[in-house]
This record gives C-alpha cells, sequence and structure tokens, in this order.
C-alpha cells in the first residue's frame, strides 16, 4: 500500500478535518484515519480552536437502547444502511453522509439531535461486531436498534408503543409523545 | 384548468424535478440516491441527460416522477392521521422518517 503518497495523505487529512468539525472524539481520527497521533493532535487545535476532550469514549450498548437514543440511534442506521445499499463507498464516508442526514431529518423535524458524530460511529462499530442489531417492528414494519437476540415475532417498537414514562421530559427538543 | 394549462404544468413540474435531480446527482451521488430514492441505473441516466435531453423528456402529458410513499402506514403518519399511541406531529414524522429510510432500503 501507498502509505507514503501525498494525494492519500492530503486526502486523509481532509477527511480528519471533516470528523473534527462534525466534533468527533481523537478516537475515532485515530481508527479512521492513517495520520500519527501528533499530527491529528496539532491538526485538531488548528481546526477547533481547542484541546480535545480527555478521556474514554462511552462504550456501553445500553445507550441507544434507551427510549429517546433508541429513536435517534435507528433514524441514522436506517439511512446508513440505505446509503451502503444503493453505493459502494468507504465505511467512515458512509457514516459521515449519514450522520449529516441524519442531522437534517431532524432538524426538519424540529427536536434536537443526541445523536454525535462520534456516538453513530460507535454505533456502526457495535453493530458490525453483532452487539447490536435492527429488528423490524411486528407493528409498523419499520427497523429499530435492538440487542441481537430480540424476539423477532413479538417485537415491538418504542414509537408504536411507548413505554409509560415516554416523552414526559420537560426538556426543551425532546422528542413528545402528545 | 384546460388541457393547455395541464400540459404546460406537467411540463413544469417535469423540468424542475429533473434539473433538481441532475444536480443532486451530480453533487453527492450517494447524497441523492437517499434523497430521490431513485436506483443506481435511473441515477445515471438522469445525470448524463443533455439539457436538450431534458427539455424534451419533460413536455409530454405525464408526470416523470412517481408518488414516493404507497403505504398505509408511512401515509397516516406523515399526515397524522394516525390511530396510534403518540399523538405528536414531530414525534409522528420522525416515525414516518425511520420507516421510509428503512423501507426503501429493503426494495434494492
Amino acid at each position: 500500500m501507498a502509505t507514503k503518497s501525498i494525494v492519500n495523505e492530503s486526502r486523509q487529512i481532509e477527511r480528519a478535518i471533516a470528523l473534527i468539525q462534525m466534533g468527533a472524539r481523537l478516537q475515532v481520527l485515530e481508527s479512521e484515519t492513517n495520520l500519527s497521533y501528533e499530527r491529528l493532535l496539532r491538526l485538531y487545535k488548528e481546526v477547533a480552536g481547542r484541546s480535545p476532550s480527555k478521556g474514554q469514549l462511552p462504550f456501553s450498548t445500553d445507550w441507544f437502547l434507551t427510549w429517546q437514543p433508541n429513536i435517534h440511534a435507528s433514524l441514522f442506521l436506517n439511512t446508513y444502511e440505505y446509503l451502503t445499499k444503493v453505493s459502494a463507498m468507504e465505511d467512515i464516508d458512509a457514516v459521515m453522509k449519514a450522520f449529516k442526514l441524519y442531522l437534517e431529518q431532524i432538524a426538519s423535524c424540529d427536536v434536537e439531535p443526541l445523536l454525535s458524530i462520534t456516538r453513530a460511529w460507535r454505533l456502526v462499530k457495535f453493530v458490525n461486531n453483532n452487539m447490536l442489531t435492527m429488528t423490524r417492528c411486528s407493528k409498523c414494519g419499520g427497523h429499530f436498534v435492538t440487542e441481537p437476540y430480540e424476539n423477532v415475532r413479538h417485537f415491538v417498537c418504542g414509537l408504536c408503543e411507548p413505554p409509560a414514562r415516554a416523552g414526559k421530559s420537560a426538556l426543551a427538543g425532546g422528542i413528545m409523545v402528545h | 384548468m384546460t388541457t393547455d394549462q395541464i400540459v404546460s404544468e406537467i411540463r413544469e413540474a417535469n423540468l424542475t424535478y429533473l434539473m433538481l435531480a441532475q444536480n443532486l446527482i451530480r453533487s453527492d451521488r450517494a447524497e441523492a440516491l437517499f434523497r430521490l430514492g431513485l436506483s443506481e441505473e435511473s441515477a445515471d441516466l438522469i445525470s448524463s441527460l443533455s439539457p436538450a435531453q431534458i427539455l424534451k423528456i419533460a413536455s409530454g402529458n405525464m408526470l416523470l416522477c412517481r408518488f414516493r410513499v404507497d403505504d398505509d402506514i408511512v401515509w397516516n403518519l406523515l399526515t397524522n392521521h394516525s390511530t396510534s399511541k403518540v399523538n405528536n406531529d414531530a414525534t409522528t414524522r420522525l416515525h414516518a422518517s425511520i420507516l421510509m429510510s428503512g423501507r426503501f432500503a429493503e426494495a434494492m
């Protein structure tokens, strides 16, 4: 592989810049580009104007299964799967495009985005590693993010059967039931 | 509406549609396929049309773009006529978005 190719390197830097502008954490950049940690750190400071957040990434699959995040995650993942099905492209490009489309769709529904690019990237990794999957709702037929061993025949999504306390949040920009 | 009016309105709609589709496909193919709900073949075809061809194709008595939602659930959600437990406009639209982006992935 031409790791020293200048064209390739400029492409990597471009991708890294786009990811930083979307608010990606440094771990995403390290995993999706082959630029060195030092260069990424300098790039991050230059583009974002501040040091990257420290600490580990959220690593639990549970977050994606709670009511409100699940709806956001499902919208993103459906969009992502659509893109990867209709055209061949690198995984990270599909994640970035799907995330952009997700933000558009959320904005058109007057809801605050809950998913960050880092979360979205993480979700795709979980699905690739079979730690999460999508299951078809037996009522509406939509595909929703679930655990891999969800009962397919009886699964009903959080929008067809919202849990008792769902949508009661007083926070603005949340998903409401009524 | 007279027949002339109908034909010219359809022509207008066809022109707008084809030009928008062409712009979208040329600027970002994958994104355009998602937005338009087209197959790759149709997208290739539309993006290769010349302005003269577009003009010719647009003038007919039939609309070139078809209704994207052909199922009751999505339609009910979009118009908020659903009988579901959720009774919030933004949330039902969100639900429709999830169904639409999923449904078409199935059709490919």
